[in-house]
C-alpha cells in the first residue's frame, strides 16, 4: 500500500464568523505532484498555512508522513520544505547568507550547508550577485531564493504557494525539471497556482477547494471522467475547473454589462 | 471600440487630490487599532488650533506695532519666523503624516503644468503651510490697520512670499526624496538626524564656553541676512510704508527673483519625475558573471558551543545589526550621552562648579539610564524580521532558541556599550568605590536578565513591524512601551531600595550581596521562562505573523 504523505480529517479554520476552511479531508500519496486549486478567497492559502504549521486549525487533525502534526511539530517540520505566501525571506541578508541561515536552522552542518548553498545558487542563477541583499533582488529572484531555501535540507514534502509567479521562462523550465526529478525520487510536492496550464502539465493529482470546502479530488483522469468535453478532444483542466467552480457563475457579471468597453 | 474620456481640468484634479488625501486619512483612522490615534489626532488638532490662533494674534500685533511705531527694521523678523517654521516644521513631522505617494498621480493623464500646479497645491495643504498662511494674513490685517494705504502692496508681497515658501518647501521635499531614495543614504540620514538631535544637548555647554568669543563673528554675519527672502519681504514692506517706491520695487523684485529661480529648479525636478525618473533601488539587470568560489568553511564553528539553530540566529542578528545603519549609529549614543551628562551635571568639566555630583551617585545613575535606553528595542525584538518571521515557524526548532540567539547578541552589544561607557565615566567623573562598582555591575546583570524575560514575552504579545531607515509610521506598540516602562520602573525601584538599604545599614557590601542574589534568581527565571515562551510563541504565532508580514 502506498505511503500517505498528507492526510487531513475534517480540517477547519474559522476567523471570527468567517469559515475559511470547512472540514476538508485531503489525502495525498507520497511521490505525488499534487495541485491544489481554487478561486481567490477559496481557502487555499489558509489550508497550506495549516499544513505547514503557520496557522493552527480550529478543529480537525492532520498527519504528514504518518506523524500527527500537533503532537510532533518539530519532527514534521524537519521533513517538509515551504515557500510560504510572501516568501518569508529575511531581506537584510544576502542570498548566500540566507541559505546558510536556513540550512543551519534545519540542522545541517556547516560544510554541507555551504556546499548545498553554492549549488542551489548556481542552479537558480543567483550566484552572480554575492553581495546583493535580498531586499535588492527582483521579485523573480526572491522567488527563486525562496525555492532554494525550501529544498536545501532535502525535504520529503514540498509546499509551494505560486512557485512560478514572477520567475522567467528559462528558470521556470529548469525548476519544473528539478521538481519533476524530485517527485521521481519520492518527494511529494503540494502546489498551488492560478496558472492552470502549469498545474495540468506538472501535476498528476488535483484537489479543488471552493468556499472553504473540498469540491473535487483525484487524478486528472478521474476528474476528466466526471466532466464531459467536446467530442474528440481531451477535457482541459481549465474546463474541469470552470465546470466545478463556475457552476455558481450565474452571479458573475455578464460581458454585455461592459458594452462601453467593446 | 472603447470611448476615451476628455481630460479633466486642473481645478477638478486638485479637488480630487484633496478628496483623496482626506479619504486616506479617514480610512486609516477607521482601523480598530487606530482609535487611539484618532483620539490623539483630535487632541493634537485642538492644541494645534490654539497654537495657530494664538500666534495669529502675535503676528497681527507685531505687524501693527512695528508699523505704527515706525520700527520698520523689525518687520523682517516676523517674515523670518514664518519662513523658518514653514521650511523646518515639515521635516520634524515627517513621521506623522498620512502615507501617500504624490508621484503615484503620474499614472493619470496629467500634463506637466497640471502636475506642477497640483504639486504646489498639495504643498499648501500641509499644516505648516496652512498655519503660515494664517499668520501672514494676520500680519496683513495688522499692517492694514496700522497703515491702510499699504494694503495692496502688502497683499502683493504676502502672495509672492507664500508662493516662494511653498515652492521652496516642495523643492526641499523633492531633493530629500531623491537623496533618501537609496536605502543606505536613508539610514545614514536618519542616524545623523537622531545624532544631531542628541547633540543639541551640547549647545548649552558650548555656548557657556565659547559664546563670548563667537559673538562678534555672528554679529559680523548678521548684515548679510538682508539678501535673503524673508529680509527682502520685510524691507519691501518697510520701503512702501515710507513711500519709497524704488526701494519697494527693488526689494520686491529681489523676492520675485528668488521665486522665479526656485520655481525653475522645482520645474526641473517635477519634469524629471514626470518623465519617469526611477528612484527605486530594485535590482538592475546585470551581465551574468562567473561565480566567485565562496570560501569553504570546513573548520570549527566559531560559535561551536551553541546549537546550530542558536548559532544561525546569532549570525543573522549580528548581520542585521551591522546593516541597520540607524541602529548602528545609535550605538554611538551611550558614550555620547555620558559625555553630555558629565558635561552638564558632574565631573571635571570647566563649566561645572564645585556642586558636581559625586561618582558614587553619578556612576550607577548613568548606568541605569543607559540600560533604560539600550534595553528598549528588546521589548519588540521581532520588529525588523518582516516576512522572515515565518521561517522561525516553518523550521524545526524550539522557539526559545530564537530568543536565546537574539538575547545573546543583545547582551554582547550591551556588554560592549556598558564597558565603553564605564571607561568614559571613569575618565570624565572618576571611578566609584569598590563596593559601589561591584553593586552596580551586579545590579546591571540582575536588571538585564530580569528585563529580558519580560521583554521576550512582550515581543511575542505586542509585536509591531518596523522598517529599516524609515521615519514614517515607525511607532512601537503602545502596550509594548507600557510594559517596558513598567518593567524598568520596577527594576529601578528594587535597585533604589537596595542601594538605600545599604546606606541605612551602613554596610556598603550589602547591596552587592543583594544584587548578586537577585542576578542569580533573574538568570534562573530567564532559563525557566524559555519553555513557556516556546509554548506562547505557538499560541501567538498568528498574531505575530499578521503583525510582521503586513
Amino acid at each position: 500500500m502506498p505511503e500517505i504523505a498528507i492526510q487531513t480529517q475534517k480540517l477547519s479554520r474559522t476567523f471570527g464568523n468567517l469559515i475559511a476552511v470547512d472540514g476538508i479531508d485531503l489525502q495525498v500519496t507520497a511521490g505525488q505532484f499534487f495541485g491544489f486549486l481554487g478561486p481567490n478567497g477559496a481557502g487555499k492559502s489558509t489550508t497550506i498555512k495549516m499544513l505547514t504549521g503557520l496557522l493552527a486549525p480550529t478543529s480537525g487533525s492532520m498527519q504528514l508522513l504518518g506523524l500527527d502534526f500537533a503532537a510532533n511539530p518539530v519532527e514534521v517540520k524537519r521533513q517538509i520544505g515551504v515557500v510560504p505566501e510572501g516568501m518569508g525571506l529575511f531581506e537584510r541578508l544576502t542570498g548566500t547568507e540566507y541559505l546558510h541561515f536556513v540550512g543551519r536552522m534545519y540542522g545541517l552542518d556547516r560544510p554541507t550547508t555551504q556546499r548545498r548553498s553554492e549549488e542551489l545558487l548556481d542552479f537558480m542563477q543567483l550566484s552572480d550577485r554575492p553581495k546583493t541583499m535580498v531586499a535588492d533582488y527582483s521579485h523573480g529572484m526572491q522567488k527563486k531564493l525562496a525555492l532554494a531555501a525550501a529544498v536545501i535540507h532535502g525535504p520529503r514534502i514540498l509546499f509551494l504557494d505560486e512557485p512560478f509567479e514572477g520567475v522567467d521562462a528559462l528558470a521556470a523550465g529548469a525548476l519544473k525539471a528539478l521538481l519533476g526529478r524530485m517527485t521521481e525520487r519520492g518527494t511529494t510536492i503540494f502546489l498551488t497556482s492560478h496558472v492552470l496550464e502549469i498545474v495540468e502539465r506538472l501535476c498528476s493529482h488535483v484537489a479543488i477547494i471552493h468556499n472553504g470546502r473540498l469540491v473535487a479530488q483525484g487524478s486528472l483522469d478521474e476528474l476528466r471522467a466526471g466532466v464531459s468535453g467536446a467530442e474528440g478532444t481531451q477535457t482541459t483542466l481549465e474546463q474541469i475547473f470552470l465546470s466545478i467552480v463556475g457552476q455558481e457563475g450565474a452571479s458573475r457579471p455578464q460581458l454585455e454589462e461592459l458594452s462601453w468597453l467593446m | 471600440m472603447a470611448d476615451v474620456t476628455r481630460s479633466s481640468g486642473i481645478t477638478e484634479q486638485i479637488r480630487l487630490v484633496t478628496g483623496l488625501r482626506w479619504q486616506i486619512l479617514r480610512n486609516g483612522l477607521r482601523k480598530k487599532n487606530n482609535r487611539l490615534d484618532l483620539i490623539g489626532l483630535i487632541f493634537a488638532g485642538v492644541l494645534s488650533g490654539i497654537f495657530v490662533f494664538g500666534m495669529c494674534f502675535a503676528f497681527y500685533g507685531g505687524a501693527y506695532f512695528f508699523l505704527s511705531k515706525g520700527r520698520l527694521g523689525w518687520i523682517a523678523l516676523l517674515f523670518w519666523g514664518i519662513f523658518l517654521f514653514w521650511q523646518v516644521f515639515p521635516v520634524f513631522v515627517a513621521g506623522l503624516g498620512a502615507s501617500f505617494e504624490f508621484r503615484a498621480l503620474l499614472r493619470f493623464p496629467l500634463s506637466l503644468s497640471a502636475f506642477y500646479v497640483i504639486g504646489l497645491a498639495y504643498g499648501l495643504a500641509d499644516f505648516s503651510a496652512i498655519a503660515s498662511v494664517c499668520w501672514l494674513l494676520s500680519m496683513t490685517a495688522g499692517a492694514a490697520v496700522a497703515k491702510p494705504g499699504i494694503l495692496p502692496a502688502m497683499v502683493l508681497i504676502v502672495t509672492v512670499f507664500v508662493l516662494f515658501n511653498v515652492t521652496l518647501e516642495r523643492l526641499i521635499g523633492s531633493w530629500l526624496e531623491k537623496l533618501l531614495s537609496r536605502r543606505r543614504t536613508r539610514e545614514i540620514f536618519l542616524g545623523l538626524f537622531v545624532l544631531s538631535m542628541i547633540s543639541l544637548n551640547f549647545i548649552n555647554p558650548l555656548l557657556q564656553r565659547y559664546g563670548a568669543e563667537a559673538r562678534p563673528f555672528v554679529m559680523h554675519l548678521l548684515p548679510y541676512l538682508v539678501l535673503f527672502p524673508p529680509s527682502l519681504a520685510g524691507r519691501a514692506v518697510a520701503e512702501i510704508s515710507q513711500l519709497h517706491p524704488a526701494g519697494f520695487l527693488l526689494a520686491s523684485g529681489g523676492l520675485l527673483l528668488y521665486l522665479l529661480l526656485f520655481s525653475a529648479f522645482l520645474w526641473r525636478r517635477f519634469a524629471a519625475q514626470y518623465r519617469g525618473e526611477e528612484l527605486s533601488e530594485s535590482a538592475a539587470p546585470v551581465r551574468p558573471m562567473v561565480r566567485t568560489i565562496a570560501k569553504t568553511e570546513q573548520g570549527a564553528d566559531g560559535l561551536g558551543l551553541l546549537s546550530p539553530q542558536v548559532a544561525a540566529v546569532v549570525r543573522k542578528e549580528f548581520r542585521y545589526l551591522t546593516r541597520n545603519g540607524f541602529a548602528f549609529l545609535t550605538l554611538l549614543m551611550p558614550p555620547l550621552l555620558v559625555l553630555v551628562f558629565s558635561s552638564q551635571f558632574a565631573g571635571r568639566h570647566p563649566t561645572v562648579s564645585g556642586q558636581a555630583v559625586s561618582a558614587e551617585m553619578f556612576f550607577p545613575g548613568m548606568m541605569a539610564y543607559l540600560i533604560l535606553i539600550l534595553m528598549a528595542p528588546a521589548y519588540n525584538s521581532f520588529a525588523y524580521e518582516g516576512r522572515g518571521i515565518q521561517t522561525y515557524f516553518t523550521a524545526p526548532l524550539r522557539f526559545g532558541d530564537v530568543f536565546v540567539g537574539k538575547n545573546l547578541v543583545l547582551v554582547a552589544v550591551l556588554t560592549l556599550e556598558i564597558a565603553l561607557s564605564m571607561a568614559m565615566l571613569a575618565w570624565r567623573v572618576g571611578v566609584p568605590s569598590a563596593p559601589r562598582l561591584s553593586a552596580t555591575i551586579a545590579a546591571i546583570v540582575f536588571t538585564i536578565a530580569g528585563q529580558l524575560t519580560v521583554a521576550n514575552w512582550s515581543s511575542l504579545s505586542f509585536p509591531r513591524r518596523l522598517e529599516f531607515g524609515r521615519m514614517r509610521g515607525q511607532r512601537q506598540s503602545g502596550m509594548a512601551v507600557l510594559v517596558a516602562f513598567g518593567s524598568q520602573i520596577l527594576t529601578g525601584a528594587i535597585s533604589a531600595v537596595i542601594l538605600l538599604a545599604g546606606r541605612w545599614t551602613g554596610n556598603p557590601w550589602l547591596p552587592v550581596e543583594a544584587f548578586a542574589l537577585l542576578a542569580v534568581a533573574a538568570m534562573g527565571g530567564y532559563v525557566a521562562s524559555l519553555a513557556g515562551l516556546t509554548k506562547l510563541a505557538e499560541k501567538k504565532k498568528e498574531t505575530l505573523i499578521e503583525a510582521l508580514c503586513r
